[in-house]
């Protein structure tokens, strides 16, 4: 039985509950218990570049957001939006009973020499890597380019 | 209906909280989209008691043609965005719900064509080396054709930026090869009645918003 992992390589769709075997712990410690949730990718204009959004809940304890992969793209990368400039971070803090967010104007994914334009209505297969919770592959819906995950259209 | 008007200086005060209200760093509990909004103000447009001069840009449009922003749009309701095509997120987001909502408009019956035709969208590049004509063009063409796309020398860019409160940078490479880019996310409306820019929106302005507001922005009323 693998404890680090609790469920090695889950493949679940955006909105299942990740990691859901084994009580939760909050201490620092403690087995990662992440979820991700409202994942989506807005239609690009073009094949060049797309975006990507996410939130990781986490339950337990502390992880960390690697990198990302995608059969999509030949370059993912992690980009953050402090003070109105946009920077690639080389990985992300889950804290230990908290969130990660990836949302419009803040984080976001960057998917870069893309196969294809994906187009609304697709859904484009992730794979987050956690530093303690392995590989999580989310199936991230493209939306409208005008989505808004508040008004969910 | 209550009416937010802000004198200029604090209008920068309040791009700036903009700005430093983009980046939820660490705290990734908090709703990034949320914080630019205008507590106590239903509205999403912010209209300015000084507006601003239409600045007097002429730069390269996406057929290589010079364009002159100010002849070329004089006496027509505006709107002027300055970002990047290599930005996945804010740009492509604020340019779209600008062209879905022209879109919309077209449907208002209380307009005449000639109105609806006289709504300008305008996207300045703040990253001139990439965003060559054609570049622009291309981007332009997943989102609206009829968006008119505008490059050329960053320095007038920026010149032209900084008459409206909008701070721009070039993307700049730092030494571990990351990229970095800055730039304001304003859109600002101009008036066809005075050709001033009278109306600023954030980031967070949707399509709804924008939808609800050009009929108003085409007779250069408040909205």
């Amino acid at each position: 039985m693998n404890r680090r992992l609790g469920c090695p390589a889950l493949v679940i769709a955006a909105g299942l509950v990740l990691a859901g075997c084994g009580g939760a712990s909050s201490s620092s410690s403690a087995k990662p218990e992440l979820k991700v949730t409202g994942a989506y990718m807005p239609a690009p204009p073009t094949s060049d570049l797309a975006a990507g959004f996410f939130t990781v809940s986490n339950s337990g304890g502390a992880d960390t957001l690697t990198s990302v992969t995608s059969g999509l793209a030949g370059d993912v990368t992690l980009h953050s939006t402090k003070d109105g400039a946009m920077e690639e971070e080389k990985s992300f803090a889950v804290p230990v009973d908290g969130r990660l967010d990836f949302a419009s104007g803040g984080n976001h994914l960057m998917f870069e020499k893309l196969t294809h334009k994906p187009k609304q209505g697709e859904k484009v297969s992730v794979q987050l890597h956690f530093a303690k919770s392995g590989t999580v592959t989310v199936e991230m819906p493209v939306e409208s380019p005008t989505y808004n995950p508040k008004t969910g259209h | 209906m209550h009416k937010k008007t802000l004198a200029a200086a604090a209008l920068l005060a309040v791009a700036a909280f903009t700005l430093s209200a983009c980046g939820s760093g660490d705290n990734g509990d908090k709703p990034v989209a949320v914080v630019s909004a205008e507590p106590g103000s239903d509205k999403a447009a912010t209209v300015l008691d000084q507006p601003f001069e239409k600045p007097d840009l002429v730069l390269t449009d996406t057929h290589g043609k010079k364009y002159d922003l100010r002849a070329q749009t004089k006496g027509k309701p505006t709107l002027v965005y300055f970002g990047y095509t290599h930005c996945p997120d804010v740009c492509p987001l604020t340019m779209n719900n600008l062209a879905v909502a022209k879109k919309e408009v077209e449907k208002d019956k209380q307009l005449t064509q000639a109105q609806k035709d006289s709504l300008r969208i305008v996207f300045v590049t703040t990253d001139p080396e990439r965003d060559t004509p054609s570049a622009l063009g291309a981007w332009l063409k997943g989102i609206d054709p009829d968006v008119i796309g505008l490059t050329g020398d960053f320095a007038t860019v920026q010149a032209g930026a900084r008459t409206l409160g909008i701070s721009i940078e070039p993307p700049k490479k730092e030494k571990d090869g990351k990229i970095v880019s800055y730039h304001g996310t304003q859109v600002i409306a101009f008036s066809p009645k005075s050709d001033a820019g009278y109306l600023v929106y954030g980031e967070d302005a949707t399509v709804d918003d924008y939808t609800k507001d050009f009929p108003k922005i085409i007779k250069g009323e408040n909205p």
